[in-house]
């Protein structure tokens, strides 16, 4: 396993895109210290700012406050990727495989734009996670992505395939534009969830605030939650499904585009 | 995916006959647009001026547009991103849900009497100010009306404006595009342009506090930003160029008095609708102008040596 | 002072077709070697093509429609080369809608010395001069947009076509313009109510008498009688539509015994009744061109990949954006024209879009003489500028075009020519179509040739690439005398010239102008030209007056 410690706090964000199990696998220690990073407009040295230690591979462990340290797994198609620390913006963006953990919080856009692997962020997560960056038609196109605690606007905005599950609360607009895939968040959303959405599913359970042009269908319980439930337990999170614990109401919208999505809202039986 | 119909003012002025002001006061921020755009100047397809010319002023209180307005619309604060949406189901005549509409302050048959005036008219024309792009939403309420517009067209000729601010916001925005392809929040630091709302733009940086140095022209963000971003410009150096001593000023290493563009120093402005308009001085003035100084600080900087890398090692990064 | 020596020239407005000869500069032109004093750089280009600076006669690089088209497609921006600052090497972004400093490296990186800004409109102008003078290494004309100005329309509905002929002198001089553009004649002031002209013949939107045909015939007239150095540039009504073809040869029709250039000839060379009968009439549309040799064209070829549609026919567009769903931009410009813009990409698995493909080509084979069919992709409209060196290969191949049509749908081939055309073009008529058929075209008498006198604009390319196609990358670019690329390297950054054109006028027409100017627009009549101090280098053309 190859381990990197950040040594101090940069004093403006960090790009560091060379943290990326494609990038730092195939090398020697010499020459992954000597990689380039880039300190707002300056080229500086990775090993100005890490200490590089242990067996270049596929595994690679980043420790510290990396709140200031954009681009890290950008586009990795393998491996294993652990921050004990926080992760700063576009961490996994363009991801194609392998893993992410994140042992801490990550900032915004968490996944932009992936197409496969797994991210699993245990503390909050920033805005526009999954997310196509802007102008773009599509974001996520595949993949997983698990957040124990909250994040902010815009999570899954035009996804198209894929998992997005947010354990804690969430803010405006998930699941915009959304044209596939499924988001799951654990304690709702604050304002616009779904707005816009073609097609896909958003999950909620909790109540939420819904905009005028989604329309109540029905209440019952889906049986493709059961598999979800299942696969999502793995990583501790509980998706219920039980009759006897509750139902799903089912909305449809947003007749603004119109759009064929739906919004599950979960009901616990009294 | 939407997008952006619109046109310069003159046609408004020659054409329109169905008027919507949404998020904007006009008779206090844009004292003429009324007499030299919208409401009473003789159009050539509007011979009869304001008569021939229905005005909607929607907003969430009573300002003084509303007295010229015929329909005024009172919405709830916070509420315009649902009327936007709801008008855009309604154009395509899908179902709207009535109570969760009347959360808005509406009810489903104003919006629907909007709706109808909107198809019937000849050329219509929504005008949105800040009340839209800057309450919460905020780029996404200026989204939800483009794509109202858009989507008119299918019925009548719809367009569509900003309302800009004061300044020349839009000779920013113009230039910028042309010689980086964004209009703002551009950032060079890789040795070319990139945009990213959020991480890039000014109030999130200074309030994360992710530059260590800043240079002021033509604004006051001192008197504007969250209190975290006015500590960081007071916490780093920061350089202003100025007619006046502003908030920044007071909070700056080094404060440049300028002439003031316009008056005393000549120029391009660029119209809200991207008209560009020669900006000829009447004044002299002993300060030097913004254009001077830059100038002299490019060349200081410039003389110093290079910190970027040969071209051929930078790796481009999204 | 530059000597290029042993290079096989291709100069065929001298008559030149791969002689082996030297070439000499001194002060930004070709002069006799006699002319050349000690000191000299040369370059050796033994075994390699010489050729005059490539002339674009029809690009969409600057301006108001094109800057509109920066704003809506970020997502473009992204994707596109980058290129860095050093030096004096600005930053800026590639693509199909590049930056100003990164159209002029594109350019000039590509051995072409001369664009045509093809579409301004005059309450914009100075928007446009500031971009153009923000385009390094080239040097510019524009043409201004006539065909829907409300003043001009009005007059000729009146039948005063002499006063017209002032207005328009007034207004050409007033924008700093080179010539006259005519876009959709009538359909873009049809468009301001939501509709479009598609009748030659018919009274357009607003109008008792005026037609298409009338806007046409008289626009052309204007140009002749003000012996402006460029025609009249027309954009023919109903582009892009199924059985466009009929309107074109129409067209041709009511141009005749007058000048004219007929802008991507491409889009308006189509059969069939909708888009699933669809075909190319590039065999029609070629003789009836052949037999009115007062016409010049462009071709406006489509490639497979990512476009931007960028235009003044805006009822086109809102077509183009309810068909695809895809983004799309409009600007309507008060009493004189409008842009649509919207994003598209070319499929070769689209019937239609391998018909528009194909069509290009066949048009591009089929006219015989190249002194009247120029390369153009109506950039950004059929595929970026950059690409222009897999179109001439195409031309110079007929194994390879055969090739990419035998990958195309076998329902599209059978709309299409193209298989069974077996012409090749020739060096010669490589540097016709590129260089000194649009220079003869736009005016430009020291363009698109290598004579004494001309202006030292010269390409030289490697007669065996390293990769890429023939033209994709010279060995060196010389701008007025300086080389200015090297190997593939911007090696100096030098400032074009801006060619405007100021016909006569009668100074009175100004009396007539400023009322109505001030009762339908919306600023001060003083602000309405565009002052000649802000363009860069300007070199004013005045032709005599008749």
């Amino acid at each position: 396993m190859l381990t990197l410690t950040l040594n101090e706090i940069p004093s403006v964000p960090l790009e560091a895109e060379v943290l990326s199990p494609d990038i730092l696998a195939p090398l020697t220690i010499e020459a992954i210290r000597a990689l380039p990073v880039h300190l707002g407009k300056r080229e500086r040295r990775l090993d100005d700012f890490f200490t590089v230690d242990g067996e270049p591979g596929d595994e690679i462990e980043l420790r510290g406050d990396l709140a200031r340290v954009k681009w890290i797994g950008r586009a990795m198609t393998h491996g294993t990727l652990r921050i004990r620390g926080n992760a700063g913006m576009h961490l996994a963006s363009a991801m194609q495989g392998g893993t992410v953990d994140v042992f801490g919080n990550a900032g915004d856009w968490l996944g932009a734009e992936m197409s496969g692997g797994v991210v699993h962020v245990r503390g909050d997560a920033g805005g526009q996670v999954g997310a196509a960056y802007r102008g773009a038609p599509t974001g996520m196109r595949d993949g997983l992505i698990v957040i124990d605690g909250g994040a902010g606007l815009e999570v899954g905005m035009r996804m198209q395939r894929g998992t997005i599950v947010v354990g804690g609360p969430v803010r405006d607009f998930a699941g915009l534009q959304m044209k596939g895939g499924t988001i799951v968040l654990g304690q709702g959303a604050e304002l616009r969830t779904g707005a816009w959405m073609n097609r896909g599913t958003i999950i909620s359970l909790q109540p939420i605030p819904l905009l005028p042009t989604f329309s109540y269908a029905a209440t019952y319980n889906p049986t493709f939650l059961r598999l979800y439930a299942r696969r999502l337990a793995t990583f501790g999170c509980t998706l219920p499904y039980d009759e006897r614990h509750g139902s799903y109401q089912r909305y449809t919208g947003d007749a603004a585009v119109p759009g064929r999505g739906e919004i599950l809202v979960w009901r616990a039986n009294r | 995916m939407g997008g952006k119909i619109t046109c310069t003012l003159g046609e408004v002025k020659n054409r329109a006959d169905f008027i919507i002001y949404w998020g904007g006061n006009p008779a206090e921020c844009h004292p003429r647009h009324f007499s030299k755009y919208t409401l009473t100047p003789k159009g050539k397809f509007v011979p009869e001026g304001r008569k021939g010319r229905t005005m909607v002023l929607v907003d969430i209180r009573e300002t003084p547009s509303a007295k010229a307005a015929d329909i005024f619309l009172q919405i709830r604060p916070g509420k315009d991103f649902e009327v936007a949406t709801t008008l855009r189901a309604l154009v395509k005549k899908q179902r709207v849900d009535p109570a969760l509409v009347a959360e808005t302050g509406l009810s489903v048959e104003q919006l629907q009497d909007i709706v109808d005036r909107m198809k019937r008219a000849r050329f219509g024309v929504i005008f949105f100010g800040m009340g839209v792009s800057m309450t919460r939403g905020k780029h996404m309420n200026s989204g939800a009306i483009l794509n109202l517009t858009a989507e008119m067209n299918a019925f009548t000729k719809f367009v569509c404006m900003p309302m800009r601010g004061h300044g020349n916001v839009t000779g920013a925005d113009v230039v910028l595009r042309w010689t980086t392809g964004y209009p703002f929040g551009v950032d060079l630091s890789r040795g070319y342009p990139r945009f990213n709302p959020g991480e890039f733009s000014t109030v999130d940086l200074l309030v994360r506090g992710d530059n260590d140095a800043a240079l002021i022209l033509g604004a006051d963000p001192g008197a504007t930003m969250p209190q975290p971003g006015i500590e960081h410009l007071a916490r780093i150096p920061t350089i202003v160029l100025d007619p006046k001593v502003t908030h920044t000023s007071r909070l700056a290493r080094v404060h440049i008095t300028t002439a003031v563009t316009g008056v005393s120093a000549p120029g391009t402005s660029y119209r809200m609708d991207e008209i560009p308009l020669p900006l000829r001085p009447a004044l002299t003035s002993p300060y030097p102008t913004d254009e001077e100084v830059i100038r002299r600080i490019r060349r200081a900087v410039a003389a110093k040596p290079a910190w970027t890398p040969a071209p051929s090692r930078m790796m481009a990064i999204a | 002072m530059l000597r290029i020596t042993g290079g096989t020239v291709y100069d065929p407005a001298n008559g030149v077709d791969g002689a082996v000869h030297d070439l000499y500069i001194a002060d930004g032109r070709i002069v006799e070697a006699s002319a050349m004093a000690e000191g000299a750089r040369t370059i050796d280009a033994t075994g390699m093509i010489v050729m005059p600076g490539g002339v674009d006669v029809h690009t969409h690089v600057a301006g108001g429609a094109l800057n509109f088209a920066r704003g809506l497609v970020p997502e473009n921006q992204r994707a596109a080369r980058k290129f860095l600052h050093h030096g004096d090497r600005r930053a800026g972004l590639g693509g199909m809608t590049p930056t100003t400093f990164a159209t002029g490296y594109l350019y000039a990186g590509m051995g072409w010395t001369t664009v045509n800004e093809a579409a301004v409109p005059v309450l914009s102008a100075r928007h446009t001069h500031e971009e153009l003078h923000d385009i390094p290494l080239v040097d510019k004309t524009s043409l201004v947009l006539m065909a829907n100005n409300e003043f001009v329309l009005d007059l000729l509905e009146a039948g005063e076509v002499e006063r017209a002929r002032h207005v328009v002198s007034w207004l050409v001089w007033a924008a700093k313009a080179y010539g006259i553009k005519a876009v959709n004649p009538g359909g873009v002031e049809a468009w301001k109510w939501g509709k479009n002209a598609n009748t030659l013949h018919a009274p357009i939107e607003g109008y008792k008498t005026v037609t298409p045909a009338m806007i046409i015939e008289g626009l052309a007239t204007i140009a002749d009688d003000l012996h402006l150095p460029h025609p009249v540039h027309l954009h023919c009504n109903n582009l892009g539509v199924p059985g466009n073809f009929a309107t074109t040869i129409e067209t041709m029709n009511v141009l005749q015994g007058h000048r004219a250039h007929l802008a991507h000839l491409q889009f308006h060379a189509y059969g069939g009744d909708d888009w699933t009968t669809m075909r190319s009439e590039s065999a029609r549309v070629a003789d009836a061109f052949a037999a009115n040799p007062n016409l010049t064209a462009d071709a406006g070829a489509v490639l497979f990949g990512d476009a931007v549609t960028i235009t003044a026919d805006g009822p086109w567009q809102h077509l183009l954006y309810q068909l695809t769903g895809r983004k799309w931009g409009n600007l309507d410009v008060e009493n004189e024209t409008g842009c649509g813009i919207v994003p598209y990409v070319y499929r070769d698995r689209n019937l239609v879009n391998a018909v528009q493909w194909a069509v290009g080509l066949e048009l591009l084979l089929l006219i015989d003489d190249p002194w009247r069919i120029f390369l153009t992709t109506d950039h950004p409209n059929g595929g970026c500028f950059w690409r222009y060196p897999e179109i001439i290969h195409m031309l110079m191949n007929a194994e390879f075009r055969r090739e990419q049509v035998q990958q195309l749908p076998e329902k599209a081939r059978q709309r299409i020519l193209l298989a069974d055309l077996n012409r090749e073009y020739t060096l010669a008529e490589v540097a016709i179509i590129t260089s000194a058929g649009p220079a003869r075209s736009l005016g430009l008498t020291r363009k698109g040739h290598l004579g004494v006198g001309a202006d030292a604009d010269v390409t030289i390319y490697p007669t065996r690439p390293d990769h890429g196609f023939l033209f994709s990358y010279p060995r060196y670019v010389i701008k007025g005398g300086a080389i200015v690329v090297e190997e593939g390297d911007v090696r100096e950054v030098v400032d074009g010239k801006e060619f405007i054109v100021r016909p006569a006028c009668d100074e009175t027409i100004e009396d007539y102008i400023r009322p109505l100017f001030e009762k339908v627009y919306t600023m001060s009549f003083a602000n309405y030209p565009v002052e000649i101090e802000r363009l860069r280098n300007p070199e004013v053309v005045t032709p005599d007056a008749q």
